[in-house]
């Protein structure tokens, strides 16, 4: 068939040639190319002849493949064994669909623009230190003998950075791999945190030891284990050690918050709101990736301790890494102390600035508050990830004093109550703002 | 509680009780006249039905009639409509911002804020100012006056003046979310004196209680941030996003003619006002607030009269 074609098309292309016009470069082109579809059609039109005629024998290869394939199963010859390994072109195989997976899925992701935020890296560095490293390690900490004997076994990531942008790594970190053993972030809600992880990789393969200590222990960094943490500390090292050593790497031991301002402040927080904030991580009623893994570990007396020893707590507030513009500090005095009535926006002092009645016990307090913090939770709010129906009724109160039904977020930033400019104005006066002393006991309520 | 058209409690709605009933009168005759000339065309003799059927017979009915009855009926509305816009002179101004899913009522040149209810002297001319801070809402008080549309970034006015005292009722009656049927509200027509008396009232600031247990629910009051979205007059609670609340002990309803006023009904307004109202503005208190606070919070707001 395809020949006819060709013999019954050849006159035409021809006359093109030495006829009227000739040497017609484009005429030729089209030629060429209306000759390689009829081909081609052809070639397609003979497939599905054979594939018709032979349809029971096709049918037949496809069944028996399919058994075979259960048979193979079903003998058990096959080793599921860790130590087994993979035959080198499956394992390419593998490799290939991870890198293909990857990148399809990525592909819409936008990065944002604060990856180099000391803050961020801080946050990803304590988050590392904590849920990464048992299985990855880090500068000067090898990995755990027992998770190295998983298949495939979790790589020693420095080195490895390099092959994945940061969309992608944002991918993983977040989704986890399938079959591979890397879990998926424990709170899906959290992006913010992910990409703190994100900007922390990033740095990774530039760290010596001495520089990711100093970010992944912050300022226990040089401490030896108890040492210059007080009395109250000492007595805590019990069963509670651990617990503490854990909050200290980000909290600090006094809880006075982290200077890039990548962790709230704890001090001067009342025992029942730090408490209920451990009970709600613990549980996961308010989603972070980062705090679940640390609460979910600690028993109801660890956390009552460990509330009452930062309750405890007292200090100035660390200075803010970037001073507020006079005009933004104006801004936001004015929403936290008259709010904004027309978009339904309460005056955030009626509950989390000192006055004569004291502020209630379930309360966050602001003053002195880390601005990161502050700011980043009203962006938690404002996206519906915190006040939803699990999570506590006064992080429903929080919802409605922000203009916000908690069970209806708003759909887009845009429709906001609170713009951006708006919460990192509320968020720096209630930084410059000077906390108060610590937190009275919970015994006087 | 008067809540009719037809149930008129000033000059203005007087005019449109008229109209209305001229309109149900009219509107009954012209039907009787028709009902009238079917049976006739239906069972009159011949004569009769000849007359019925002449071309001048349907110009007349079918054409000239309703034209003329119809025009004649909007001069008349436009007429109407027209006079029920003029009004003395400097009359009493009250400005009312609809919001999901109440009302704030305030008296501008004598400097008050409340919600929910507003207090109108009787024999004095009254200039009304609406607008709305939110969606669309309509401002309707039946035995007052015509509906009045209550737009974002548009102030909508009206004049009247009631001539008995009374209490009437009103209604959002433009849909405005999930809770527009339990936004209402409340007119209380009083005598000059007793209107006097009330704004005298609502101006003098609030001081704290001495009663031990009215102190305790000012103390939770405070305590529990109410005062971030509630103001009370004269004390440092000043909010606005929610309706002030000084002598809310002396209002007909609460949430907006959702509950009757007393100390149980706002007990629970306060512990669980989701369950009551889903949708509006206020979040539960019953976690904040234990039993015997919520009990003071509520018996202080009560005596606030």
């Amino acid at each position: 068939m395809a020949t006819e074609t060709e013999t019954r098309r050849a006159p035409g292309g021809g006359a093109g040639k030495d006829g009227v016009r000739p040497a017609d470069r484009p005429e030729q082109e089209r030629w060429r190319l209306h000759r390689m579809l009829a081909e081609l059609r052809d070639d397609a039109g003979d497939l599905a002849e054979h594939l018709l005629l032979h349809w029971r024998l096709i049918l037949g290869l496809v069944v028996a493949a399919g058994f075979g394939a259960l048979a193979f199963a079903w003998s058990g010859l096959y080793s599921v064994a860790a130590t087994a390994g993979h035959y080198p072109l499956f394992r390419y195989f593998l490799a290939y669909g991870l890198r293909q997976s990857v990148e399809t899925h990525t592909i819409s992701i936008s990065v944002p623009s604060n990856l180099e935020d000391p803050a961020l890296l801080r946050r990803g560095a304590g988050h590392y230190q904590g849920g990464c490293s048992p299985c990855h390690g880090a500068p000067g900490q090898a990995r755990n003998p027992i998770t190295r004997r998983m298949l495939p076994e979790p790589p020693y990531l420095a080195p490895r950075i390099a092959d994945w942008g940061p969309a992608q790594l944002f991918w993983i970190v977040k989704h986890g791999i399938k079959y591979a053993g890397m879990p998926a972030w424990v709170a899906p809600a959290r992006e913010d945190e992910v990409w703190a992880v994100v900007a922390f990789l990033q740095r990774l393969p530039e760290l010596d030891v001495p520089g990711y200590r100093q970010l992944a222990h912050g300022e226990t960094a040089e401490a030896t284990t108890g040492a210059g943490e007080g009395l109250d500390l000492l007595l805590l090292n019990g069963p509670v050690g651990n617990g503490i050593a854990a909050c200290a790497r980000c909290h600090g031991a006094a809880g006075a918050g982290d200077p890039t301002g990548a962790f709230p402040r704890l001090q001067g927080q009342t025992e029942d709101y730090l408490f209920a904030a451990l009970q709600a991580y613990a549980l996961g009623t308010r989603p972070s990736g980062i705090m679940q893994p640390v609460a979910a570990e600690l028993n109801e007396a660890e956390m009552r301790l460990l509330a009452r020893h930062y309750a405890g707590q007292g200090g100035p507030a660390l200075a803010a890494p970037e001073p507020a513009s006079g005009a933004s500090l104006a801004l936001g005095r004015r929403i936290a102390l008259e709010g904004l009535p027309e978009r339904g926006i309460a005056a955030c002092a009626g509950c989390h600035s000192p006055k004569p009645e004291g502020v209630h016990p379930y309360y966050p307090r602001l003053s002195g508050q880390v601005p990161g913090y502050i700011a980043g939770q009203l962006e938690l709010w404002m996206r519906g990830v915190r006040g939803g129906k699990h999570e506590a009724p006064t992080a429903r109160i929080m919802a409605h004093a922000i203009g916000i039904d908690p069970d209806r977020p708003p759909a887009r930033e845009d429709l906001w109550p609170l713009r951006r400019q708006e919460i990192e104005a509320v968020a720096a006066w209630y930084a410059a703002d000077p906390p108060t002393g610590p937190a009275p006991a919970l015994a006087e309520r | 509680m008067h809540h009719s058209v037809l149930s008129p409690m000033g000059p203005e709605a007087a005019r449109i009780a008229e109209l209305s009933w001229l309109l149900f009168l009219g509107g009954a005759a012209i039907f009787l006249l028709v009902m009238l000339l079917l049976a006739l065309a239906l069972g009159g003799g011949p004569g009769v039905r000849r007359r019925l059927g002449a071309r001048r017979a349907i110009l007349a009915g079918g054409v000239a009639f309703p034209v003329l009855v119809l025009s004649a009926l909007l001069v008349h509305t436009l007429g109407v409509a027209a006079a029920l816009g003029l009004g003395e002179p400097a009359p009493l101004r009250i400005e009312v911002t609809g919001r999901q899913y109440w009302w704030e009522v305030r008296y501008p040149d004598r400097e008050v804020v409340t919600a929910n209810e507003i207090h109108i002297p009787v024999g004095r001319a009254v200039e009304l100012l609406v607008d709305s801070g939110d969606v669309i809402h309509s401002f309707w008080v039946p035995s007052l006056h015509g509906k009045i549309d209550m737009i974002p970034g548009r102030v909508n006015r009206r004049r009247f003046s009631l001539d008995r005292p009374g209490v009437l009722r009103g209604q959002c009656a433009e849909f405005c979310g999930t809770q527009h049927a339990l936004m209402a509200f409340f007119v209380v027509a009083e005598e000059e004196a007793e209107f006097e008396r009330w704004l005298e009232r609502l101006r003098a600031p609030v001081a704290k209680p001495e009663e031990p247990f009215l102190a305790q629910g000012w103390q939770a009051f405070g305590q529990a941030g109410c005062g971030a979205c509630h103001a009370v007059r004269g004390t440092p609670w000043a909010g606005r996003s929610g309706p002030d609340l000084t002598l809310l002990g002396g209002r007909l309803s609460l949430a907006a003619g959702t509950l009757d006023n007393h100390l149980a009904t706002l007990a629970g307004w306060i512990a669980g006002p989701q369950d009551i109202k889903p949708g509006n503005r206020m979040p539960a208190f019953n976690t904040v607030l234990d039993g015997p606070e919520l009990r003071a919070v509520a018996a202080w707001l009560e005596s606030l009269r």
